[in-house]
């Protein structure tokens, strides 16, 4: 009875309460949120919605070229991803890639054979996967390394000796996870909520149903939201000091008829300057060790942003929905597709994600 | 012949008019009759299956009074309880012969549904009569399509097989080809294929081109024998043949469910419910149940399990089995596949892992904000996974936490419509939610549906919101025993807290219903239907303590006691005064508890509910017996002046058991059967004293019987309608 013990120890004041909970079936929830105690897992899962952090870490100018395998890094930061999110997976083990990989290129074969009576040979061989760690991308001890999966496979019509080329990629990350939410999970649980792919679709569909099969998860759409996106917009103005921008780029749309669509680009130079006139006290000047961004602050440039625009177009953009974002550093869009054109800052921005990952979790 | 039936007939009634003593007697003839035309019907298929057996060949068709008669025994029988193996291969026979022409044939073949099997051998008879007789294509493929239909259904295949070759001449049949060739693919066995039937099957793709049926049978070919076909089969070839539209399937799908003893199912697996949903649409892919698998990944797990076997659950078939291995059980690999198997939610029931729950609560907690939190119109598949939840739910006798989660943000953008009893289905299985939090996750949401919805949906949310304050109150019921168990290991201070905690949870739900059920009473003009649902409720609450051991009582408010008490029908004033009486009750064996225990551990029921309790008694006592309705001191203030000039005779009698409206008709009623002579209709005569007890003996008779609870409880009868009010009181 380890969890209860534990449980025991998490809220003291209701020893008692859980004690008498063994009696009943573990799955029993009632007393615990009749009580309003934590739950035995530590989360009341309903009862205290969460919420995206009012503030966060600037983000740092990290090497993690020092860090991660450059041809890893290389890997995620070229590309586009289509995002998505992942409930923990269960018995997940870092140890098993190897294992693991062999049973991905094997049950994509028997998917793709699925409803051909044909047995075609070549299928069997024409798929290499390759699942690895990518190491270094963590931030917290909590979180579970990185996992980088790779599809390799022969195009159709190829000649005999040509070498396969990567045809889908993917990776499973978790940067800073709210710890909070993580150590309550059991231990057979490794969370990597944050899921990017790119490649055809069909391969996206085969490695998700072969996640959920294996461990247990489910994988469900990561959309940006509007908060989020105003947050890139801040954070990526902020790296100006370190990485040149370039511009800052985004796409508004405004619900009239015809449906109204604005790109409103920023020259990078305007950009840093507002972003310094609303940060607040003399961290502006220091931005090395800029301790936090605030919400406020964040709301505040794009606010700055909307009322330059309507001064010149009279036009309110608070009435339309923030769609993209763009800059040098990267670009997101809302329906969950991002690039990191910047090693720089991309623990950055898988922060920001995973947290929006974790937001999405059932419980 | 019909006449002398006719004759038999009357002759049976006029007797059995005649002997009237014997009830017993007529009874046992019914069933004689009805025993006889039982038989006279097993008889006449019986007979019609002879002659179908016996006809000789070239009998006429036209004008055949005989057969048509034996033709419309068969078809009733056959799709009402479908046909024995035996009556199959008769009446096969019979069609594919052509004794008797074509017209027959057809009639016969599209009526031939096997209740259980069919027997290989007819089959293989009226496959060779195919070459034998002169049957019009169009029949031969109604055959063909036959064998296809039931091909499941046929007990043993192998006689088939040794005529393959005879079944695959026909393929040159050009609207034969695409059911010979499907029926060819169920059969074939690699020794089946050989050079010269993939050489005729090339030509024939030659000169049909590329149809999929062909293409079918020889990716079957190459399959076995991959060096006889060297075409390249495309990678996508349509999957199946195409489903073409038969004549039987539904009579026979509707056959065996009737006959219950489904062929078909004993198939498929008995142990999951799982059911492939229709149409597999991308979109809902998140509510396909899993599969119950087995684990794929057996990585070296710790000594203690690998040291015992584990049984996957999917190898489980019965609960014995199920109970003989309890102990080394292996979960499915996907936990959502519990909740479409009742045998698995039995183990689920008492499993204890922390994990697997978890599981299914990720699983279940995702499938549900995927699907539904933006889903704006029912489909057939959410419906159906939906009803699975509930019904696992009720299984369980309790919610899963990732559907209460997902239930506090659905409230939120819910319509009140969609899929509208499933959700409050799910909202009914919430468990107790902490006073804190309640309004926020609950109320407010609700309280925005309530008032902008329709009068049913206003019903529906009254039932789920008694059935969840009957859940709770029973969770308590059941639970307070174990308190009491507990108290010797625990400090006591705790349950105490606990209980307290509680207690506010199902207040603040009570008084949330009252609101709601006053000013939905009003919105909706006191709609019968609605109080009824809100009396529902109450007459869970009256109870709280004596049915639950909940030392709580909270009073309706005015808003719903007065409605209740004018109400136009009698049955709602009928519940209102059961209620009332349940509520003494409970009130007074509280207090005499009360008074029993030590004052610390005595539980309080404030003096408000008691007076309140009084108030409503003294009101209701006054309105419906002494006839004092707008006494001083009641919560109905209205000016006498006002009450002259509304030009009411005797206003404050109005309301009493003889002129409330919701009785006058049972006054009358009485009246009229107490003085069956008098003209003019005087229902003051029924209060002197005789009468009076006469008449509310009558209406206790009519089954009000919460009005008779309420009286003998709440009035003593000596005193008649006497102002002697002291007894009827709590204080």
């Amino acid at each position: 009875m380890d969890p209860l013990s534990e449980s025991g120890m998490r809220t003291p004041h209701n020893g008692a309460v859980v004690q008498r909970r063994s009696k009943t079936r573990s799955y029993r929830q009632s007393y615990r949120s009749c009580l309003g105690t934590a739950s035995r897992l530590g989360l009341t899962p309903a009862l205290t919605a969460r919420r995206l952090n009012a503030s966060r870490r600037a983000a740092k100018p990290q090497n993690v070229a020092d860090k991660v395998n450059p041809e890893h890094l290389a890997l995620l930061v070229k590309a586009e991803w289509q995002l998505s999110y992942v409930t923990p997976l269960y018995q997940f083990r870092h140890t098993q890639l190897r294992s693991y990989s062999r049973q991905l290129a094997a049950f994509i074969v028997a998917e793709k054979q699925q409803g051909l009576a044909v047995e075609v040979s070549e299928l069997h061989n024409s798929y290499r996967v390759s699942l690895s760690v990518v190491q270094g991308l963590t931030e917290s001890e909590d979180d579970a390394e990185t996992v980088l999966i790779q599809i390799h496979s022969k195009p159709m019509f190829a000649r005999q000796d040509e070498p396969q080329r990567s045809v889908w990629s993917g990776w499973l990350t978790c940067v800073h996870g709210s710890p909070e939410y993580l150590r309550s999970l059991p231990k057979d649980f490794t969370c990597l909520p944050l899921f990017g792919s790119r490649g055809p679709e069909y391969l996206s569909r085969v490695v998700k149903s072969w996640f959920q099969k294996t461990f247990d998860c489910c994988f469900g759409s990561l959309e940006i939201n509007h908060t989020s996106l105003q947050w890139f917009a801040a954070l990526w103005t902020d790296c100006h000091s370190q990485s040149h921008i370039q511009h800052l780029r985004m796409l508004w749309t405004i619900p009239a008829a015809p449906p109204l669509q604005i790109t409103y680009t920023v020259d990078h130079q305007d950009a840093w300057d507002l972003w310094n006139s609303v940060r607040k006290g003399p961290t502006a000047a220091v931005a090395e060790d800029a301790a936090s961004i605030d919400l406020e602050e964040v709301t505040g440039f794009l606010q700055a942003l909307k009322s330059h625009f309507y001064r010149h177009f009279r036009l309110d953009l608070s009435a339309g929905t923030l769609q993209q974002v763009s800059t040098a550093v990267g670009s997101a869009k809302s329906s969950g597709r991002i690039k990191m054109s910047n090693s720089r800052h991309v623990i950055a921005t898988l922060t920001l994600l995973t947290e929006c990952a974790l937001l999405k979790m059932p419980i | 012949m019909a006449e002398t039936l006719c004759l038999s007939d009357s002759d049976r009634s006029s007797s059995s008019d005649q002997s009237v003593p014997s009830r017993s007697n007529n009874r046992s003839l019914r069933i004689a009759e009805k025993e006889r035309k039982k038989n006279e019907a097993e008889d006449s298929f019986v007979l019609a299956l002879r002659y179908f057996s016996e006809v000789e060949a070239g009998t006429p068709v036209a004008g055949n009074d005989e057969l048509d008669r034996n033709l419309a025994v068969v078809e009733k029988v056959a799709f009402s309880k479908g046909l024995s193996p035996e009556a199959i291969s008769v009446l096969l026979e019979f069609a594919m012969s052509l004794r008797m022409g074509t017209s027959p044939c057809v009639r016969v073949l599209k009526c031939l549904i096997p209740a259980s099997v069919v027997a290989q051998q007819a089959v293989v008879r009226a496959v060779v009569w195919l070459n034998v007789s002169k049957i019009p294509i169009s029949t031969q493929v109604l055959f063909i399509k036959w064998v296809l239909t039931v091909f499941d259904l046929i007990d043993a295949k192998d006689q088939l097989r040794a005529i393959y070759g005879f079944i695959f001449s026909f393929i040159t049949e050009e609207n034969l080809c695409p059911y010979i060739c499907h029926l060819l693919y169920l059969l074939t066995r690699k020794e089946n294929v050989h050079l010269y039937r993939v050489r005729k099957l090339l030509e024939l793709q030659s000169k049909l081109g590329r149809q999929p049926f062909l293409m079918h049978l020889l990716s079957l070919y190459k399959v076995f024998c991959p060096e006889l076909v060297t075409l390249s089969i495309p990678s996508r070839i349509r999957s199946g043949f195409k489903n073409y539209i038969s004549p039987w399937k539904s009579a026979l799908a509707a056959v065996q469910k009737s006959n219950g003893q489904q062929v078909s199912s004993s198939i498929s697996a008995a142990f999951t419910i799982k059911e492939k949903s229709i149409s597999r649409k991308r979109k809902h892919c998140h509510l396909d149940l899993p599969a119950l698998s087995s684990v794929l990944n057996k990585e070296p797990q710790s000594e203690q399990t690998s040291r015992r076997k584990m049984v996957p659950l999917v190898h489980l078939s019965s609960f014995a089995q199920m109970l003989k291995d309890m102990h080394r059980i292996e979960l499915p690999a996907q936990m959502g596949s519990l909740l479409g198997s009742s045998l698995a939610l039995q183990y689920l029931d008492c499993v204890q892992e922390e994990s697997a729950l978890l599981r299914l609560n990720f699983w279940l907690g995702c499938a549900l904000h995927e699907e539904f939190l933006f889903c704006r119109q029912t489909s057939e598949e959410a419906l159906q996974f939906l009803n699975n939840l509930l019904s696992a739910q009720h299984f369980l006798q309790e919610g899963f936490s990732s559907s209460d989660a997902f239930l506090y943000k659905f409230l939120n953008v819910w319509d009140g419509s969609l899929l509208r009893p499933q959700i409050l289905g799910l909202l009914s299985n919430i468990p107790v939610i902490p006073s804190t939090q309640i309004g926020r996750l609950l109320f407010e949401p609700l309280t925005q549906l309530f008032f902008t919805s329709s009068m049913f949906f206003k019903c529906g949310l009254m039932e789920c919101l008694n059935n969840m304050l009957l859940k709770w109150l029973t969770w308590h019921s059941v639970y307070a025993l174990e308190d009491d168990l507990d108290i010797s290991l625990n400090s006591h201070t705790s349950i105490n807290i606990t209980l307290s905690g509680f207690k506010d949870s199902v207040m603040e739900l009570v008084h949330f219903v009252g609101r709601l059920a006053s000013l939905g009473l009003q919105l909706e003009g006191c709609n019968t239907l609605l109080l009824s649902f809100i009396l529902d409720f109450y007459e869970t609450v009256c109870d709280t303590f004596l049915k639950f051991g909940l030392p709580l009582v909270v009073m309706p408010p005015p808003g719903v006691f007065y409605p209740a008490l004018l109400a136009t029908d009698p049955v709602s004033v009928d519940r209102l005064a059961y209620i009332m009486h349940r509520y003494k009750l409970n009130l007074t064996s509280a207090k005499s508890q009360e008074k029993q225990t030590e004052p610390q551990q005595a539980f309080h029921i404030s003096r408000h509910t008691f007076r309140q309790f009084n108030h409503y008694l003294v009101f209701m006592v006054n309105c419906l017996w002494n006839c004092r309705m707008f006494h001083a001191n009641t919560d109905m203030h209205v000016r006498e002046e006002l009450l002259h000039k509304s030009n009411v005779p005797q206003y404050w009698t109005r309301f009493d058991f003889i002129h409330h409206p919701a009785f006058t008709g049972y006054a009358v009623d009485f009246h009229q059967k107490c003085w069956p002579g008098k003209k003019d209709v005087d229902v003051n005569s029924i209060k002197q004293s005789k009468p009076w007890s006469w008449y509310l003996e009558y209406l206790f008779n009519q089954g009000f019987d919460g009005l008779k609870d309420f009286v003998h409880s709440s009035i003593s009868r000596q005193v008649t309608a006497g102002d002697e009010l002291q007894d009827s009181q709590q204080r």
